[in-house]
C-alpha cells in the first residue's frame, strides 16, 4: 500500500508538468493582451506597447515558460500582472471561502443524496422512487445560477432569513460563516445531489438483487440494517467514485456560485483573471485545481480498499 | 468527568463561543458606507493603470493640485495660490501649509514635482506640457515653478481635470517610479487612507478616514472645495452579478450602487427604501470606431455612408429600452449641456435616414462585398447592444459582415493590430467615451486624427489636427467656442468615428444615505449615512 501511494504521488509530478505546459501554451496562443486592459480604454497604442514591454510580454515563449517553470519548481507561482501581489498570497486570500463552500456542499449533498438514493432503490418503481428521481432530473437540469437566484429571492429577499451575498470568515464566528454559505451550498449542491442519488440508486439496485441480501432478509434482519449496513457498504465503491469525480463539478460550479452570491473565492479569482488575461494568476489557480483533483482521486482510490477489502494495490 | 462528557462539554463550549456574532454598534454601522463600484479595483496605481475605477478610488486617497467643479472650471485644491508671468511662460505655485501624507510627512514641493513628472509622461495634456516645458523645479518646500517655452492657457484645467490620469500627488519616493511600472506603496495625500491589509482584489477594498487631512473651507463641488468625510470607513464591495447587487441593495446589505443596469431599475424603484437617479450628467458617447487604414473605411465616402444610414435612436433604444430620459441624439462629438457643445456640420446625422443614398455612396467608395470584420465584445452590455444594431445596419447596407463575438480583453488586444483584417486586423469595433472626456479636445484621445499616433483606427486629418491646435491656444470662451465649431465640423466631414448617441446611466442608493451628487465619478465627501 505504502509503495502504491508513493508511486501514485510520484506519478502526479509528470501529470502536473504536462498541465503546466498545457496551460501556459494555451494562454500563450489565446487572444487578448493584459497591457491593453491595464492601460485603459483611452490609452494610445503607444502606451499599450510600452506597458507590454515593461511586463516582458514581448519575450519569446520558451524564455517565458522556462522562467515560469523554474519559479514553480521553487514554489513561486509568480506575481499578478495587475495587483502586483504574489499569486500564492492571492490564492491564500481566496482559498478559505472556496474550501468552505465545497466542504459544506459536499456534506450537505452526501447527507441528502445517499439516503435518497437508498430510499429510491428500496422503493424502486414506487411513487417515492419516481419523486426522488424526478427531483434528481430537475436538480441536474437547472443551471446553478437559476437555483441561486430563486433561493436568494425566497430566503433572503422575501423571508429575510439569510443574507443575499457575501462571505464571513470562520474566524468571525460559526453562525455568520454558516449563514452566508447555506444558500450557495444548496444552489451548488443540487446538481451534486442529483448525481450522487442516481448513482446510489443504481448501485443499490444491483446489490439488492444479490443472494446474501436475500439471505439476510430470510434470517429476519431488519430492513434498515440490510440497506445501510450490508447493501450500502457494498454499493459504496461507485458512489465514492462519483463523489470524487463530482468534485470537478463543484469546482466548475463554484465559479458561477461565487459570482451569483458575491463570495470572494478562487472561482471568481479565476474568472476575473481570465477576463483580464492575468496569466500568472490563471496558471497558478489552474495548477492548484489540477493538484487538488489529482490528489482527491488518489484519496478515492485508497478509500476503495477500506470500502471493499477485496481491492488490493 | 468521563471522556465522552468532557468531549461534549468542550465541543459545546467551542460552538457557543464561536456562535457569538460580532455585531457592529448602530454608531459604527452608520459610519461605514458599503459601496458597489462599477468594476473591480484590480490595481491601485492611477498613473500606471488609467481605468476609471482606479481613478475613482484614487480620488479618495490622493489629492490633486486643482479640481474641476460642477461648472467644469478648475479650482485650487492643494494649491494655496498661483502666479503667472505676463508672457504666460512662468507659472509659480504655492502649496497650502497644512498638507500631510498618510504617513504623517508633510507634502512638499519636491513631492509635487515628482508626481507631475510621472503624470506628464502618461497623460495626453501632460505630454503636451512636457513638450513645451523648459523646467519644472522646486523653489522652496512649499513652492514650485513651471517654466514653459510657449504659453499653455489650459494648464490649470490640466492640473484639475477629472479625466484619467489625474494629477494625484504622491510622496517623491513613490512618484519617481517608472510611469510604465506599477507602484507598490499607497501613501496618499487625500481624505481617506487605503487599508491595504484589507484589500482583496476582485472582491473588496477598504478606505479609512485620514484624521490629519485638512479640507478646504469652500463647499465641495465635484473635485473642488472642502472634501469633508462624514463616514469613517468606506467599503468597496465588488459584485460581478447585477442581480445580486440589486438584491443586496434591497436587503440593506449595501448602501450605494454606482451603476445599476437599466433592466433592474424598475425593480429598485418599487422599493420605498431606495433612491434611483442619474449618476453622471455628463453621460457617455457611444462610438462606432472604424479602421482608417483599410478598405472600405479608408475612404471617407464609406465612413460617411455609415453616418447617413445609422439611426442613433436604434442604438440608444437597444441600450436603454424605453427610458427616453436616458438618451438623446448626438449630431456631433461633444458632451451635450457643456459650454463648448455644438452641432456644427451635424446635418448628416439629423432627420430621416436615407439608406439608398448611403448605399450609393458606399458603392462610389469602391466597396464590392468584401468581408467587414466587426469586433463586438459580448461581455460588455453596451458594446453587445451596439454590435447587434451594427450587424443589422451593415447587412441592410449590403455589406458582408464578419461578426466577431469576442470578449473585451480580446477586443483590447485585437484593435491594436495594424495588420489587414484578414490577417488578424479589423475594420470596426464599438466602445463608448465618458462625457467628461468629451467636453473639449484636451482629454479627448478618440477625437485626435494624428495618424500613427492617434487612437485605434489611426485617423489622419491634418485639417482636424490644426483645428484642435487652435482650441488649445484660444484665449477666451468665444474663441474656444468658435474653434470647437470648426472642430466638430471637420471631425464630422472626415468622420473620425461615428457617434451612436449620447446616453446616461443610473446610480441607486438606500434612502438613509444622503449627500450623493451627480458627477463624472462617485464623490464620497459630503455623503452621510443615518441608522
Amino acid at each position: 500500500m505504502f509503495g502504491y501511494v508513493v508511486r501514485r504521488i510520484a506519478a502526479t509530478i509528470p501529470v502536473m508538468a504536462l498541465v503546466a505546459l498545457f496551460v501556459f501554451s494555451l494562454l500563450y496562443i489565446a487572444p487578448g493582451d493584459p497591457a491593453a486592459v491595464i492601460a485603459g480604454d483611452q490609452a494610445t497604442p503607444a502606451d499599450v506597447e510600452r506597458i507590454r514591454l515593461s511586463l516582458g510580454l514581448d519575450r519569446p515563449f520558451l524564455i517565458r515558460f522556462g522562467e515560469w517553470f523554474w519559479h514553480i519548481l521553487h514554489g513561486d507561482l509568480g506575481t499578478s500582472i495587475f495587483t502586483n501581489l504574489p499569486v500564492t498570497a492571492m490564492i491564500a486570500q481566496r482559498i478559505e471561502p472556496t474550501l468552505s463552500l465545497m466542504a459544506i456542499t459536499l456534506v450537505f449533498a452526501v447527507l441528502i443524496a445517499v439516503p435518497a438514493g437508498v430510499l429510491a432503490s428500496w422503493k424502486a418503481g414506487s411513487f417515492v422512487d419516481r419523486a426522488i428521481m424526478g427531483f434528481a432530473v430537475v436538480g441536474f437540469s437547472m443551471p446553478v445560477f437559476v437555483v441561486g437566484y430563486l433561493l436568494a429571492y425566497c430566503f433572503a429577499l422575501q423571508l429575510a432569513w439569510l443574507p443575499v451575498q457575501g462571505y464571513t470568515p470562520l474566524s468571525a464566528g460559526v453562525r455568520p460563516w454558516f449563514e452566508n454559505l447555506i444558500l450557495p451550498a444548496v444552489a451548488l449542491g443540487c446538481v451534486y445531489i442529483a448525481l450522487i442519488a442516481r448513482t446510489t440508486r443504481a448501485a443499490m439496485l444491483e446489490v439488492l438483487q444479490q443472494d446474501y441480501i436475500r439471505a439476510a432478509r430470510a434470517k429476519g434482519m431488519g430492513e434498515a440494517a440490510i440497506l445501510f449496513i450490508h447493501a450500502l457498504k457494498n454499493a459504496s465503491v461507485p458512489v465514492a467514485t462519483v463523489i470524487g469525480i463530482g468534485v470537478a463539478l463543484l469546482i466548475g460550479g463554484a465559479v458561477v456560485t461565487e459570482s451569483v452570491f458575491a463570495i470572494p473565492g478562487l472561482g471568481r479569482l479565476t474568472v476575473d483573471a481570465i477576463l483580464r488575461r492575468d496569466y500568472p494568476v490563471i496558471q497558478g489557480v489552474v495548477l492548484l485545481f489540477s493538484c487538488i483533483y489529482v490528489l482527491l482521486n488518489l484519496v478515492i482510490d485508497l478509500l476503495y480498499t477500506v470500502l471493499d477489502p477485496r481491492i488490493r494495490y | 468527568m468521563d471522556r465522552r462528557t468532557f468531549l461534549k462539554t468542550a465541543a459545546g463550549a467551542a460552538v457557543t463561543g464561536s456562535l457569538s456574532t460580532p455585531a457592529l454598534s448602530a454608531g459604527a454601522a452608520t459610519r461605514a458606507l458599503r459601496f458597489v463600484p462599477q468594476a473591480n479595483l484590480a490595481n491601485f496605481d492611477p498613473i500606471w493603470g488609467t481605468q476609471y475605477v482606479v481613478r475613482n478610488a484614487a480620488a479618495l486617497v490622493w489629492d490633486t493640485l486643482y479640481g474641476v467643479d460642477a461648472t467644469l472650471n478648475p479650482q485650487r485644491q492643494m494649491v494655496e495660490a498661483e502666479e503667472q508671468s505676463e508672457d504666460g511662460l512662468i507659472w509659480t505655485f504655492r502649496l497650502r501649509p497644512e498638507l500631510r501624507f498618510h504617513d504623517g510627512e508633510p507634502v512638499l514641493a519636491k513631492d509635487v514635482v515628482a508626481s507631475l513628472t510621472r503624470w506628464s509622461a502618461r497623460d495626453p495634456m501632460g505630454l503636451m506640457i512636457k513638450a513645451l516645458q523648459n523646467e519644472l523645479t522646486t523653489v522652496d518646500d512649499r513652492t514650485f515653478r513651471w517654466v514653459l517655452k510657449k504659453p499653455y492657457p489650459k494648464l490649470l484645467f490640466a492640473l484639475g481635470k477629472n479625466n484619467s490620469p489625474c494629477t494625484f500627488v504622491m510622496p517623491e519616493r513613490i512618484a519617481t517610479t517608472d510611469p510604465f511600472k506599477q507602484i507598490s506603496e499607497y501613501v496618499g495625500s487625500g481624505p481617506m487612507r487605503f487599508a491595504r491589509n484589507e484589500w482583496v482584489p476582485g472582491a473588496k477594498a477598504v478606505f479609512e478616514k485620514f484624521a490629519d487631512y485638512v479640507p478646504r473651507q469652500e463647499p465641495a463641488s465635484w473635485l473642488a472645495g472642502g472634501k469633508q468625510m462624514l463616514v469613517d470607513r468606506i467599503e468597496w464591495i465588488v459584485m460581478p452579478d447585477p442581480a445580486t447587487a440589486a438584491a443586496a441593495l434591497q436587503n440593506g446589505e449595501i448602501d450605494w450602487w454606482e451603476n445599476p443596469i437599466t433592466d433592474l431599475v424598475p425593480v429598485l424603484r418599487q422599493n420605498r427604501n431606495i433612491e434611483v437617479d442619474i449618476a453622471d450628467p455628463l453621460g457617455n458617447i457611444g462610438s462606432f470606431r472604424m479602421n482608417h487604414l483599410f478598405p472600405p473605411f479608408n475612404d471617407v465616402r464609406a465612413r460617411r455612408a455609415i453616418l447617413m444610414a445609422m439611426s442613433q435612436e436604434d442604438y440608444m433604444r437597444a441600450l436603454v429600452g424605453d427610458e427616453g430620459a436616458l438618451w438623446r441624439p448626438l449630431p456631433g462629438y461633444f458632451t451635450p449641456g457643456t459650454p463648448l457643445y455644438n452641432e456644427e456640420g451635424g446635418e448628416i446625422l439629423k432627420g430621416p435616414r436615407d439608406l439608398e443614398a448611403a448605399k450609393r455612396l458606399l458603392g462610389e467608395s469602391g466597396y464590392s462585398g468584401a468581408p467587414v470584420t466587426c469586433l463586438v465584445a459580448q461581455d460588455q452590455p453596451i458594446t453587445k447592444a451596439f454590435g447587434d444594431v451594427t450587424a443589422d445596419l451593415l447587412k441592410r447596407l449590403g455589406m458582408n459582415v464578419d461578426f466577431k463575438a469576442i470578449d473585451w480583453g480580446t477586443v483590447g488586444a485585437r484593435r491594436a493590430q495594424k495588420s489587414p483584417p484578414g490577417q488578424g486586423g479589423w475594420q470596426m469595433f464599438h466602445t463608448w467615451h465618458a462625457g467628461a472626456d468629451c467636453i473639449n479636445p484636451a482629454p479627448y484621445t478618440a477625437l485626435r486624427a494624428n495618424g500613427n499616433a492617434a487612437w485605434f483606427g489611426w485617423p489622419d486629418s491634418p485639417q482636424l489636427e490644426a483645428e484642435i491646435a487652435s482650441w488649445f491656444v484660444a484665449k477666451s470662451l468665444a474663441e474656444e467656442q468658435a474653434a470647437m465649431r470648426r472642430i466638430n465640423k471637420a471631425a464630422l466631414d472626415f468622420v473620425v468615428y461615428a457617434p451612436t448617441g449620447f446616453f446616461l446611466l443610473y446610480q441607486a442608493w438606500r434612502k438613509n444615505v444622503s449627500g450623493i451628487v451627480k458627477g463624472p465619478l462617485p464623490f464620497f465627501w459630503g455623503v452621510a449615512k443615518s441608522a
